[in-house]
């Protein structure tokens, strides 16, 4: 087979049987990869209620179709498991090397199962995979598991996914980390591996991943890297910014969620913004294996040295979404969440739900002792309680179960700002009601990257819509979009190459690639399949969807405070039905006989 | 009299992050000003995409390059950007 090896990894860490499977073409066709074949083996082999920390619980690591070849941004892998955090599917996706190397060693996939008892890691040099005692990394930050695993194996080439300590203690919402600061980050795929006591996966291969005619293949990825590279986001914007630049950008439209989603505008957003960091702390730019875009930031801070990030999305969530504005200390956090491994996101969500709490006066300074006052702004908040709930200890304990279980043990579950239990992400959606429905209707919870509506409603990518415009063609592109990046994050690339590529060139890559014949609408149609999976996989994990297809009170209720948005609302009520019509859904929420018959899903129900 | 805010590159091209403007009836007027400003580097940055809000909303959600100045407004340009 072209692209995949075929070959996939089973390691069962209850009995250390460690075990290889085979799939052929059509798995590919039917799954494509990442996400696709993730949720076939969830719905396959287990029961969608187990309790995700449990030792029936199985994670899976997946390449995409591309990942390992030269296709622009080709080496991204996914972690596929059920969330802690939410109960529902979890689908994290890291850039970095990690993927790539993953590929070369002759493996497109790892199943983890079962539980180890002593903490361990996982060894793989091409077809060679030991799982080995991992006790004396046991505890250990990020970097420095990076630094004893790499020496151990005596390759400086070799690629490693790990926990940090928040993985390890089973906080909700702790990240896989690989390259240091690149994160598996949403959902708590941290925690389940750290509930396997499976400290890492380190790999090396040296094998050339082949497509079916090369020079034909190198041809296509010619023409769609010169694309990104000559388009003026992906080739020039993103390079010289990163992520960042949107801070202004989302400002000034309005949407910058400001002190836990109160207000649309912060004061000093100008003050981290991706302009201040280039100026004052970027050395240089960093891409990911086989990327022309290069996003990533290196900054160098006097406190911590040389860095990566912070993202746009983390920058806000440490930033403005807590009122604070100093850009020192937010790189700080960004980069001790890397280095504890923890998802950026929600920790910002859960401090500020904290945050929300103590202003309301239901989490009170007894509840927290001698230990910083959760007050708006204040800056001490971040290493303080970023260090403490990475360890669970005092307050943080607390603070480690995410802003929702916080929020409702203080008695007020509107003062927190997610969905299905995930803290949402930097854009306020009363300001992209579209993007809003998004967030409503992600199977993974509060989360932007699925579906980044705030393309066509902000940054006027196919093309312009309108924000407040709700109609039927506004819910069909969600729809789209869905589907599509479930095709882009199959393959192994980027989400951020939407910006210079449409769904015609993914077509391109992909049938260059395995040499099939497929359209795109029938690659869509492999999109449709994934997103339906993953729902029907809440669904039997116990979704209900009209309760949980929802965002928070203050987007749907309170309307926007202040802004170019003043007075607006998420009207979700209105989309919601539409949205399930137009997916061929019943109206309960519950996927159709009909529309899991049409994409060949009996067999998983 | 209405302000101008630059982002991103425009604040290099133009070596300011804002300035203020007066007798422009729409955006078409102001961007020909600016482009007698600041010369070709700046039109060709924003000539073929761009991101024009006046008062935080999008010109393309109101009268594209005829929506209205008025005294008092703030126009945000961006050269064409996108993050995630
Ligand atoms: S665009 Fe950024 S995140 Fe995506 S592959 Fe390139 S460097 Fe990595």
């Amino acid at each position: 087979m072209y692209g995949y090896w075929g070959k996939i990894l089973r390691v069962n860490l209850s009995t250390g049987e460690i075990k290889t499977e085979e799939f052929g073409e059509d798995f590919v066709k039917k799954w494509l990869g990442t996400r696709g074949f993730g949720i076939h083996y969830l719905l396959k082999e287990m029961d969608s209620k187990v309790d995700p920390l449990s030792e029936e619980n199985k994670m899976i690591f997946s390449t995409g179709a591309l990942t390992g070849t030269t296709a622009p941004t080709g080496g991204r892998y996914m972690v596929i498991t059920k969330s802690p955090l939410t109960g529902y599917i979890a689908m994290a996706n890291s850039g970095g090397f990690f993927g790539a190397e993953l590929k070369m060693a002759g493996w497109d996939a790892i199943i983890v199962e079962g539980k180890s008892n002593k903490p361990v890691y996982l060894r793989i040099e091409d077809d060679k995979v030991e799982i080995k005692d991992a006790s004396h990394v046991w505890g250990k930050r990020v970097g420095e598991t990076e630094r004893i695993l790499t020496e151990e194996f005596g390759d400086k080439h070799v690629q490693i996914a790990s926990i940090g300590p928040a993985g390890e203690n089973l906080v909700k919402f702790a990240a896989i980390m690989n390259n240091g600061h690149r994160a598996a980050g949403r959902g708590g795929v941290g925690a389940v591996m750290g509930s396997k006591k499976l400290k890492a996966i380190v790999v090396r291969g040296h094998k050339r991943v082949e497509v079916i005619d090369r020079s034909k293949f190198i041809s296509v990825v010619r023409e769609k890297t010169e694309k990104l590279k000559n388009d003026p986001v992906a080739g020039s914007g993103l390079p010289s910014f990163g992520t960042a630049v949107l801070v202004n950008i989302i400002n000034q439209n309005g949407l910058y969620p400001t002190m836990n989603f109160r207000y649309g505008q912060f004061k000093y957003a100008e003050e981290q913004s991706g302009e201040a960091m280039a100026k004052k702390y970027l050395k240089r730019n960093k891409p990911c294996y086989a990327c022309p875009i290069g996003c990533g930031r290196v900054n160098d801070m006097d406190t911590v040295g040389e860095t990566e990030g912070p993202e746009y999305e983390s920058t806000w969530a440490m930033g403005a979404n807590l009122g604070i504005n100093d850009l020192a200390s937010i790189i700080e956090a960004n980069h001790l969440c890397d280095d504890l491994g923890l998802d950026t996101i929600s920790t910002g969500g859960t401090l500020a739900t904290a945050m929300e709490l103590y202003d309301k006066g239901l989490l009170k300074q007894d509840d927290l002792g001698d230990a910083p006052p959760f007050r708006w702004g204040n800056t001490e908040v971040l290493h303080y309680y970023i260090s403490k709930l990475a360890k669970r200890e005092g307050f943080g304990d607390v603070l480690a179960e995410g802003g929702y279980r916080l929020a409702e043990k203080y008695g007020c579950v509107d003062c927190f700002m997610g969905v299905k239990k995930q803290e949402l992400p930097a854009y306020d959606p009363r300001g992209a009601e579209g993007h809003g429905l998004g967030y409503a209707t992600d199977n993974r919870g509060g989360d932007h990257i699925k579906a980044y509506l705030i393309s066509p409603e902000i940054l006027g990518y196919p093309y312009k819509m309108d924000p407040h415009d709700i109609s039927d063609e506004k819910v069909k592109m969600l729809i789209l979009f869905q589907d599509l990046t479930a095709v882009i994050d199959a393959a192994g690339m980027c989400v951020f190459t939407t910006f210079g590529l449409g769904a015609d060139d993914y077509r391109d890559l992909l049938n260059a690639a395995f040499g099939f014949n497929l359209s795109t609408e029938e690659w869509l149609k492999i999109g449709e399949k994934i997103w339906n999976a993953e729902r029907l996989f809440n669904l039997k994990a116990g979704l209900k969807p009209l309760e949980e297809d929802t965002l928070p009170k203050r987007l749907t209720d309170e309307p926007m405070p202040e802004g170019p948005n003043k007075g607006h609302v998420v009207r979700l009520k209105e989309m919601v039905p539409r949205y399930y019509a137009l997916r061929g859904w019943n109206e309960d929420g519950s996927i159709s006989e009909a529309k899991l018959k049409e994409l060949g899903l009996e067999e998983y129900i | 009299m209405a302000q101008v805010k630059f982002f991103a590159t425009l604040r290099d091209i133009t070596g300011k992050r804002e300035m203020e403007i007066k007798n422009v009836k729409n955006v078409a007027e102001l961007l020909q000003h600016l482009y007698e400003m600041f010369g070709d580097e700046f039109r060709k940055e924003i000539e073929e995409r761009n991101m024009i809000l006046v008062n935080g909303k999008n010109i393309l959600d109101l009268d594209g390059y005829e929506t209205k100045i008025k005294e008092k407004d703030e126009i945000s340009i961006f050269p064409p950007a996108g993050g995630g």
